[in-house]
Parts: structure tokens; C-alpha cells; sequence
């Protein structure tokens, strides 16, 4: 990979309390890469991308976006808040506002567009989610799948340089989940900087330019969908996959 | 018991001016009691160990004594505290409005810290200050949420707008007592304010009860 580092993690440790939850994690994106993180439950790949955009503050190491380290004094954490994009696990869609503000909110109250461009940009982006026809909807008239489409456009209308998705599917009926995978494969086409954590180990196999493999707040080994997947090295690695492969199979 | 509304039907229009003083009062108190709710709830929720501290301090004072206490004080002791006068009307919609903000801003923490974490969340990742967070997201959601418990304060206010009467605020309380003090006839004149605080207090309740009905879904994340 030759293009330019846009988001590096050096050596990052994050504690809350006397649990360690990142143990100095070092993970560098590229400009147009897509970083898939797998790994089990608590071992902090949530606390990662919340200490990417500094939604949480770290105790060690740095966080760098695009050249500049991402500091916790409020204005300039601001300015990288609004070119990363974040999709959370249960979309957090603003309930009392319909799916059309859910997008232009981003854009008007921070970007102070005006209200009519805000509409076209976000109409466009509604469009591009399959969602056209859903802009004077609330949240809850929407399926699972459906709201976090909306959540991928209302993080896009800020037209941010990187998107952060944190388990985007996992709280989907089976059934929806490929919407959002197929919504999320197409940004990846078009040259998005994405760090993914997921489950989907199809997705990631598929889309991913790399994959993380995350255990106990530390990156254990990392490398292409292929060298992960087919010739994992560290032995807790294959335990992992192997664990997901008997949850697939289980289904 | 015979009955005698020639009183009513005479003094109606005294009586009439009286109601719309009531609803001058009751409205301008709502106003001043939800802006500082809205303002000590959110800086007590949102602000630092100090602000709670003190803010608490006026929400347990405004609690601990009775409005009638407040009403007289504001009206009779206060004045010789800033050394001027002040009229009755301002004096009943500033202790009305400051016991009013009391219970507004308990309801509206309790909103507040109901909406989960993660709006806030979302809102910061959009690159939101605290601020934009709270007054576009957080606060629209919480105040959904407490729409019973605010439209019963509203209620509330214009009840208790009857209070301000021992302080000479010329509402219909106040005006009634004057007119059946006048014509000796007590029954008809206190009947008849008892129906006009009944049939103003009524439908707001009902009015804010289907409004929260269309509303709430719009309140939970
Ligand atoms: N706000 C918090 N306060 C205290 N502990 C926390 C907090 N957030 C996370 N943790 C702890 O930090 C550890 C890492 O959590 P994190 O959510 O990052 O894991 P994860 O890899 O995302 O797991 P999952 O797959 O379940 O989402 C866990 O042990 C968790 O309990
Ligand atoms: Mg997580």
C-alpha cells in the first residue's frame, strides 16, 4: 500500500478503572484502505474507535488523522469528528426527526449549511442508500436494516475523509444485514477509507484490504483477508475463527 | 336555597377582566417557571459538581416552602430588601414562575438522563459541540418523553395562579371574593369561579394528554 497514512494509532492505551482496555494498540489506515477489526467481545475494539475520534480520551500513546494528532482541547476535536464518519451498532438515529433532518442535522448545525442545500445533499445521499422514498419517515416506521442505511447517509452528509463502523450489522435481523454489507461494499468501490469492526467474516474477506485480529485490548496479529484467514499464525487467532466458523455453522 | 345570578349578570365584565388575569398570570409563570427549568435542569444534569450544588440548593428551598410563603415574601418582605416597590402582578408571576422552575427542572433531569448515552454520542461523532447536542437532540427527546408530567405543572401553574390572590394580584379568585363580598351572595359567585377554573384547566390537560399520545413515539431512542 503506497498512498498517504491517514489515521494511525501509536502504541494507544486506554483504562477504565483497573481494566486495561486497549494495551497499546499501533494500527496505521491508509487513504482509500478498508481495515476490517475482528476479534471477541470486550477485547476493545468499541473503545478503538471511540478513542479515534476522541469520544473518549486516551491514557497513553497518540492518535494522528490526517496529519494532525487528535488532541482532546474541544475545537480541533471537533474538526475530526466532522471528517469522521461513525456507525454504531444500534444506529442511534435521532428518534423525533424525520429521515430527511436525521441527515441534514449534521450538515446545519455544525456545517451551518442552509437548509435547501442541505436537503439536495442529503436526497442525494438517501438516494444512493435506496432510501428515497422514506425522507418524511420517522426511525421507528423503519426496519432495522432501513435505519441504519439512514445512519451511513446522515454520517456521509458531513463528507467525511474516513468512516468507522462499529459492528453495523449486528443488530440486524438476517435478513437485512446484506443491505447494509451491500451499501457499505460500495462505498468501499468508490474509494472510502473504512475501519470496520464486524463479524461478517464474508465481508471482510470480500472488502477488506486488511484485517486486524483484536484479543484483550491488543492487536495480535494483523495482515490480508488471505494470510488471516487461511494461514493464521497466532494460535488464538485460529481459535477465534474457529469458534465463529461453529456459530455459523450452529445457525 | 334560592338562587340569584343578577350578581354575575351585572359584574360580568369585572369578572370577565379577572379571568383574563388569571390567564396573564398563569401563562407568563408557566413561561418564566420552564425557561429556568429548562436551564437549571440541563445545567445540573450537564454542569459541573458546583453548579449542581447550588442549583440544588434553590430546587430544595423552592420545595421546602410553601408557594403562599414565597408569594408573601416576594411581595411584602422583599421589597424592603432591594428598598422598591414592586407591583403585585410582577411580584405574583416572579414567585410563581420561581417555585414553577423548581419542579420543571426536576422533570426535565429526569428526561434528560432518560435518553440513553449513545444520542449524545452520535451527535458529538457528528461533530456537535455539547451544546448543539443538547439543545437538538437530547433535550427535544426528553421533553417529548415528560410532556404528562410538564402539561400537569402547566395545569398546576394555573391553579395555583389563584394564590397569588392574598397578594392582591387582581385575578378571578381574587375579583370574586370582592364581588361577593359586595352582594352577599357567596354561592353563586365561588360556584361560578370553581366552573371557570374547571373549564379552563380541562382541556389543556386533555389537549397536552393527546398531544403526548401523537408524540411519543417521536421520544423513544
Ligand atoms: N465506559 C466504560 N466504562 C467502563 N468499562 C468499559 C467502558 N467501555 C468499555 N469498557 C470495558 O472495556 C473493555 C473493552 O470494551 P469494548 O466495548 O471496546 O469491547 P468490544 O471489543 O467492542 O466488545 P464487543 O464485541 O462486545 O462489542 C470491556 O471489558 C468493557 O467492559
Ligand atoms: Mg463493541
Amino acid at each position: 500500500m503506497t498512498a498517504a497514512p491517514i489515521l494511525v494509532f501509536e502504541n494507544v492505551v486506554k483504562r477504565y478503572g483497573a481494566l486495561t482496555a486497549l494495551a497499546g494498540v499501533s494500527l496505521t489506515l491508509h487513504r482509500g484502505e478498508v481495515v476490517c477489526l475482528i476479534g471477541p467481545s470486550g477485547s476493545g475494539k468499541s473503545t478503538l474507535l471511540r478513542c479515534a475520534n476522541a469520544l473518549d480520551p486516551l491514557d497513553q500513546g497518540r492518535i494522528s488523522f490526517d496529519g494532525h494528532e487528535v488532541r482532546s482541547s474541544e475545537t480541533s476535536v471537533r474538526l475530526v469528528r466532522q471528517r469522521m464518519g461513525m456507525v454504531f451498532q444500534n444506529f442511534e438515529l435521532f428518534p423525533h426527526l424525520t429521515v430527511l433532518r436525521n441527515v441534514t442535522i449534521g450538515p446545519t448545525t455544525v456545517l451551518k449549511l442552509g437548509q435547501a442545500e442541505a436537503d439536495a445533499r442529503a436526497r442525494k445521499l438517501l438516494a444512493k442508500v435506496g432510501l428515497a422514498d422514506k425522507e418524511t419517515s420517522h426511525p421507528s416506521a423503519l426496519s432495522g436494516g432501513q435505519q441504519q442505511r439512514v445512519a451511513i447517509a446522515r454520517a456521509l452528509a458531513m463528507e467525511p475523509a474516513l468512516m468507522l463502523f462499529d459492528e453495523p450489522t449486528s443488530a440486524l435481523d438476517p435478513e437485512t444485514i446484506g443491505e447494509v454489507l451491500s451499501v457499505m461494499k460500495t462505498l468501499a468501490d468508490e474509494g472510502m477509507t473504512m475501519l470496520v469492526v464486524t463479524h461478517e467474516m464474508d465481508f471482510a474477506r470480500r472488502v477488506a484490504n486488511r484485517v486486524a485480529v483484536f484479543d484483550k485490548g491488543r492487536v495480535i496479529e494483523e495482515g490480508t483477508p488471505q494470510e488471516i484467514f487461511t494461514a493464521p499464525k497466532v494460535p488464538r487467532t485460529r481459535d477465534f475463527l474457529s469458534h465463529l466458523g461453529w456459530h455459523g455453522e450452529s445457525k | 336555597m334560592d338562587i340569584n345570578l343578577t350578581p354575575i349578570l351585572t359584574s360580568w365584565p369585572f369578572l370577565l377582566k379577572a379571568l383574563g388575569m388569571t390567564i396573564f398570570v398563569s401563562v407568563m409563570s408557566t413561561a418564566l417557571g420552564f425557561v429556568i427549568g429548562t436551564l437549571v435542569g440541563a445545567l445540573r444534569t450537564y454542569g459541573g459538581r458546583m453548579t449542581n450544588v447550588v442549583l440544588g440548593f434553590y430546587v430544595d428551598s423552592m420545595r421546602a416552602i410553601p408557594l403562599l410563603v414565597i408569594l408573601v415574601w416576594t411581595f411584602f418582605a422583599f421589597p424592603l430588601l432591594i428598598g422598591a416597590s414592586i407591583n403585585a402582578v410582577t411580584a405574583g408571576i416572579a414567585g410563581l414562575g420561581l417555585h414553577l422552575g423548581a419542579y420543571v427542572s426536576e422533570t426535565i433531569r429526569a428526561g434528560l438522563t432518560s435518553v440513553r448515552r449513545n444520542q449524545m454520542q452520535a451527535g458529538l461523532a457528528l461533530g456537535m459541540s455539547r451544546f448543539q447536542a443538547i439543545r437538538t437532540i437530547i433535550l427535544p427527546q426528553a421533553i417529548i418523553r415528560m410532556l404528562p408530567a410538564l402539561g400537569s405543572l402547566f395545569v398546576i401553574a394555573i391553579k395555583d395562579s389563584a394564590i397569588a390572590s392574598v397578594i392582591a394580584v387582581p385575578e378571578l379568585l381574587r375579583q370574586t371574593q370582592i364581588v361577593a363580598g359586595k352582594t352577599f351572595r357567596p354561592f353563586e359567585l365561588y360556584t361560578a369561579a370553581m366552573l371557570a377554573y374547571f373549564i379552563l384547566c380541562y382541556p389543556v390537560a386533555r389537549g397536552v394528554d393527546r398531544l403526548y399520545r401523537r408524540l411519543s413515539h417521536l421520544g423513544s431512542s
